[in-house]
């Protein structure tokens, strides 16, 4: 198997979800001007705040566009509005409220967006286009965390920054956690899983799930890959991509929505610029999404996007050949 | 009402000159959004001049009333304000839709201090105001109770100052859905200290507002949307006066409040009237300016 560096240490599956209620839940004790913004579609620890937190809750009902100026009005105040929805509604749907209303003056509203390709939700839920949609906004910054530990660490963090802020909850079941309890997460840093000599996969959200499980093929196959957990897609950890490449001389970039101007596009943007490395990139190419099933043994959707922790070795082996092709 | 004929004299005054510095921005690049403008004037100037509370040198003041210009195209009659109340000089005028100009071509609260609200993409001001409103009412449980707080009452604390909100809205922008999402936010939470203005002055950019998209009947739409209505002469500063006095005085009834202000679009430059001019530039614009100058004050 594998060897790790400090913070990680594989364990029991746990949803993201799990991690962002518990931080949620500490930042409206501890912050007595947080506020939950409602759409409609419940809230993380919903019977918790409900219980304790009913003056703290603004049920706005199914209209995401005026939840999303409620918002941006109480954040001018000094509140601080925490709004939940499927990222399709909260974000897509209320897009240039987001842009006009809350970006433009850098209003304290935090995101907390349901998202992923997962099973039976089909197309309209599954906004796989949406994340990368936000990444050009000004102002904005983009969080997937890879598991419930990270999940909580970076909730906890988001609340503690001042300004605008999202966590996407990634809606797949993670098969394990991670990180120990005791990982250092910060906003804008990337951290190195297993630092690797053949080649780097630089993963984000569910994605490193399947980075690890890929490194453990291609390690019976004599390769020594890396793992860098990009949980910020905005401001992106530059410092840490270019040192990676630096490293490897060989980048697999890997996040489970669409590869246009996602991650992918964000790591090869930076390293064209600052040092050209061959890459591959695995996501979801320039399509929709639809219902799949998943069991244990199989998740077709994973299968049909060609985002499996075997799909991520092929693309590694494929990176290596042009690895190799440039050295020549 | 008890408002003195001087009050409303020296308040048309004003109101001109306002219109003459809406002028000098229009002069900048012979281009500006002189309907709505023109339109709007004696509704910002019955607000600004007498209405709100509002300190030009502390324009961040907690317990200043805010004022959500949502058709932020027209805050050109916002900037005349600003200067009238002495935050910027006339010459900043002449900077209108300039490169790092205070005067922004649509309201930016990031570059201009007094402003409260970027608007411009239109039918977002209501929910911004109704998030404003709501701040107003909210009281903060500390919880849990820090040891200094231990003495007041319950630990509920009143955080946010005490202020009214007023959000002036085209008639145009009406059409936007997020408009009717935010009439009934507003009458869900019982903001009584949210105060909308219809600027109705009849005409959009295609043409008839209510040949575009009829929005009538809007003093009914809005009263079964929750809110009490009232309807006068947008221009007629009395009753303006008036209306804003009554409204202010229902705070309690638990109900927001629409004014529907009947206005003229491009008011008080006959060939703007008549066109209807929406956006001003060419020739048009300049006979405009040069008939308004001449009826509202200083001649270049």
């Amino acid at each position: 198997m594998a060897t790790w560096n400090k913070y990680v240490s594989i364990g029991a599956p746990a949803m993201t979800g799990k991690g962002i209620g518990k931080a949620i839940k500490q930042a409206f004790i501890d912050n007595p001007k947080a506020i939950a913004i409602l759409e409609d579609m419940q809230f993380p620890e919903i019977e918790w705040f409900t219980d304790n937190m009913f003056d703290r809750m603004i049920e706005c009902g199914i209209a995401e566009q005026n939840a999303t100026g409620v918002a941006a009005g109480l954040a001018a105040e000094g509140f601080v509005p925490v709004t939940y929805n499927f990222l399709f509604a909260s974000m897509g749907r209320a897009y240039n409220q987001i842009r006009q209303s809350i970006l433009v003056d850098r209003f304290n509203v935090k995101f907390l967006a349901r998202e992923g390709i997962w099973g039976e939700v089909g197309v309209s839920h599954a906004t796989i286009e949406g994340w990368g949609s936000l990444r050009n906004l000004p102002n904005m910054v983009l969080i997937n965390p890879a598991d419930s530990v990270e999940a909580e660490k970076a909730t906890t963090a988001m609340m503690q920054y001042i300004g605008p802020c999202a966590v996407k909850m990634e809606m797949s079941p993670n098969p394990f956690t991670i990180f120990t309890d005791d990982y250092q997460f910060d906003i804008g840093k990337a951290y190195s899983l297993r630092d690797g000599k053949d080649a780097t996969i630089i993963a984000t959200g569910y994605m490193v799930t399947e980075a690890i499980k890929a490194v453990d093929i291609l390690e019976k196959e004599g390769l020594d890959v890396g793992v860098l957990n990009m949980s910020t897609l905005k401001p992106l950890d530059e410092e840490a991509i270019i040192a990676a490449a630096a490293r490897t001389g060989a980048i697999v970039t890997a996040e489970n929505s669409s590869d246009i101007n996602g991650l992918g596009d964000a790591v090869a943007c930076c390293l064209c610029e600052n040092l050209p490395t061959p890459l591959v990139k695995v996501g979801i190419e320039d399509e929709f999404g639809q219902s799949g099933l998943i069991t244990s043994e199989r998740d077709e959707l994973m299968d049909h996007f060609a985002l499996s922790a075997d799909d991520i070795a092929v693309s590694v082996r494929e990176v290596l050949k042009k690895k190799a092709k440039f050295a020549k | 009402m008890s408002h003195s004929d001087a009050l409303i004299q020296e308040l048309e005054a004003r109101a001109k000159k306002m219109t003459d510095h809406c002028l000098t921005q229009f002069c900048t690049f012979n281009q500006g959004h002189v309907g709505g403008t023109m339109s709007v004037m004696e509704i910002v100037t019955a607000l600004y001049f007498h209405h709100i509370k509002f300190d030009p040198k502390n324009p961040d003041w907690p317990e200043r009333d805010r004022v959500i210009m949502s058709k932020a195209h027209c805050c050109e009659a916002i900037y005349a304000a600003l200067v009238e109340l002495g935050m910027y000089s006339e010459e900043q005028l002449g900077t209108y839709y300039c490169y790092a100009s205070p005067f922004q071509g649509h309201a930016d609260r990031w570059c201009t201090p007094g402003i409260d609200f970027s608007g411009g993409s239109l039918g977002q001001g209501i929910s911004f105001a109704n998030g404003l409103a709501l701040a107003e009412k909210l009281k903060i449980k500390l919880n849990p109770p820090s040891r200094e707080d231990t003495f007041l009452p319950r630990y509920i604390v009143r955080y946010n100052p005490k202020f009214r909100t007023y959000v002036i809205m085209g008639d145009g922008e009406l059409h936007e859905g997020q408009v009717w999402e935010g009439l009934m936010f507003a009458s869900k939470f019982k903001l009584d200290n949210l105060i909308a203005i219809v600027d109705y002055n009849k005409w959009s950019l295609d043409g008839p507002t209510n040949d575009i998209m009829p929005i009538e009947p809007l003093a009914d739409k809005f009263k079964a949307f929750g809110w009490t209505v009232y309807e006068v002469d947008g221009h007629d500063i009395r009753q303006l006066l008036d209306v804003l006095d009554l409204v202010h005085k229902q705070y309690g009834d638990n109900k927001p409040k629409a004014i529907i202000a009947h206005t003229v679009k491009g008011r008080g430059v006959s060939n703007w009237e008549e066109l209807h001019m929406h956006l001003g530039r060419g020739d048009e614009m300049k006979k405009g300016v040069a008939e308004g100058r001449a009826k509202y004050g200083n001649v270049e």
